[in-house]
């Protein structure tokens, strides 16, 4: 457990540039809201919590498929792996780290959303429940991510993860409902998405579990491909 | 002798997937390492020497053959925490070097106080203690290799794999390297190194093997290597130079080589014509003129890119 913390802290840590930008973008937003009239501009200020929740999804699948492309590029790949370390806790400790990373975010923007939204009428308390269907969202959607770089480069693995991902929604638009649920991250997406201040929306917590067990399962067949991948580096 | 590294009919081909290009970059390649010795790995580019130490590493897998490496399969996780490795040009994180250290030496399970002793202790070993406190990353590329041999020794490893150690090195640095890998022997460790520092390799390494297209081309004992066969070099004084074939002036003496079988005659005739005997020494050649004569000859590796 120890090496996939380090690893999973480690990969948190080198990203912090990116991280620290999307933080600044999420305080200078909340400063903004704070300044302006907050009941007259409350449906703004849900407009804006809303985009920065769409901004982390796309930063989690970000965040997991260029993680081992650019640890090869790097060539850092090779002193980690030259430890005790196995290929399944390398990649553990990527899967923790994407979702320390956008825990980080999440946790921020709720602390923003209580003070913008909240003080709007929003209930903070459902503020806090949309932070941990994104968080669940961002975790699946950087896993499935993950997978695919194992194999494929970090532009074709995004191509990939958007279609897995995107599929099971376009199914639920013309089969039914539940066919959005085979791969929750949009349904999740839709609760942070669809919520208003007259309708905050239902705290179901069945996507949540669902994409905690698929995230599971996703990083045991991400395990399992690497484990047969060559981690070839660049010579220079 | 306990064997600490074995590679055991092993091929391994890079397959290009869009134009299904096959190169065999390592064929039907055998080699065993034994414990307490230091091991010369040597070839050209390309030959196939860093697909060999990243398949003991267990980063790829043989297309076909296997390894072992510490008595445990290529690959064994548990076994690389008693390797300890360094990379071809070296990367690494940037962090201060003393926690880029310890960050390493806690992924092989050490912690606490031994781990942060041990860390300021190798850094001293490789003379990086006055910059322990800053980050590797604006080090140079000498300094980086210094701290990636730091973190590659902070597990006390029973066998040490090394790949071009001495690459980006000065001179001093380099003397530190050496008396790094012969105090390693000492201790009973086993050194695996790659390099194309012929030299170095000449003076610390017990046992050199040559690569050459993916094929070992020659391996032995350095000494019976560098042996030049049954020649000897007989240096005179107070002779001409013409009287001797091959024979070279220089520095008041003149040397030259005859065949061992003849060097009785060879002197008697140096006597007799009132000359000096200065020395007579079996021939040695240099690890340079057995590694060109290997990577010269076509017949001493067939093994190529295949389509």
């Amino acid at each position: 457990m120890k090496p996939v913390l380090l690893i999973a802290i480690n990969f948190a840590r080198e990203q912090r540039w990116p991280m620290l930008t999307l933080l600044l973008w999420v305080l200078l937003l909340a400063f903004l809201g704070l300044v302006s009239d907050i009941h007259r501009q409350r449906d703004d200020l849900l407009f804006v919590f809303k985009l920065d929740a769409v901004y982390v999804s796309a930063f989690s699948i970000f965040f997991g498929g260029s993680a081992i492309y650019n640890e090869r590029r790097s060539r850092r790949i090779l002193a980690v792996l030259s430890k005790a370390v196995g290929r399944q806790q390398y990649l553990s400790g990527l899967v923790l780290g994407v979702t320390i990373a956008c825990a980080v975010y999440c946790f921020a923007l709720g602390m923003t959303g209580s003070w913008t939204v909240g003080a709007a009428g929003f209930p903070i308390s459902h503020v806090w429940f949309l932070m941990v269907c994104l968080l669940a969202a961002c975790a699946l959607a950087g896993t499935v991510a993950l997978m695919f770089s194992t194999f494929l480069n970090p532009f074709f693995a995004a191509g990939a993860t958007a279609m897995v991902l995107g599929l099971p929604a376009l199914a639920g638009q013309f089969l039914g409902p539940h066919w959005g649920y085979v791969i929750p991250v949009w349904e999740l997406g839709a609760t942070v998405v669809n919520s208003s201040f007259e309708s905050p929306g239902t705290a179901s917590w069945f996507p949540i579990v669902l994409a905690g067990v698929e995230t599971l399962a996703f990083w045991l067949l991400s395990a399992r491909i690497f484990a047969y991948v060559d981690i070839a580096v660049a010579v220079e | 002798m306990r064997l600490v590294l074995e590679f055991d009919n092993v091929t391994k081909e890079y397959r290009s997937f869009a134009s299904k290009r096959r190169l065999r970059a390592l064929d039907g390649f055998s080699l065993t390492v034994e414990a307490g010795e230091i091991f010369g790995f040597l070839g050209p580019n390309g030959a196939g020497k860093t697909t060999a130490i990243h398949l003991a590493m267990g980063f790829m897998r043989p297309t076909s053959g296997t390894g072992r490496l510490l008595g445990e399969r290529f690959g064994h996780p548990g076994t690389r925490r008693r390797v300890g490795f360094l990379a071809e040009s070296v990367a690494l994180y940037h962090r201060r070097a003393e926690r880029l250290v310890r960050f390493y030496g806690a992924l092989n399970g050490m912690s606490g106080k031994h781990l942060e002793d041990r860390a300021r202790q190798v850094l001293e070993i490789v003379g990086l203690q006055d910059h322990a406190n800053r980050n590797a990353g604006k080090f140079s590329r000498g300094m980086l290799q210094r701290v990636g041999l730091a973190q590659a020794i902070v597990n006390d490893p029973e066998l040490l794999i090394l790949d071009e150690p001495t690459s980006a090195l000065d001179p001093l640095s380099r003397v530190m390297v050496r008396e790094l890998l012969l105090n390693a022997r000492n201790a009973g460790k086993t050194v695996f190194l790659s390099s194309h520092l012929l030299s170095e390799v000449e003076l610390v390494c017990d046992r050199v093997a040559v690569l050459h297209r993916g094929r070992l081309a020659r391996m032995g004992r350095t000494t019976d290597l560098l042996q030049a066969g049954d020649q000897t070099e007989i240096v005179v004084r107070a002779i001409a130079v013409t009287q001797f074939k091959g024979a070279v002036a220089r520095d008041g003496v003149v040397s030259f080589s005859v065949p061992a079988p003849n060097q009785r005659e060879a002197l008697e005739k140096v006597w007799n014509l009132g000359g000096e005997v200065v020395s007579v020494n079996p021939l040695r050649r240099s690890l340079e003129e057995i590694f060109l004569e290997v990577t010269a000859d076509p017949q001493s590796a067939t093994s190529k890119g295949v389509q």
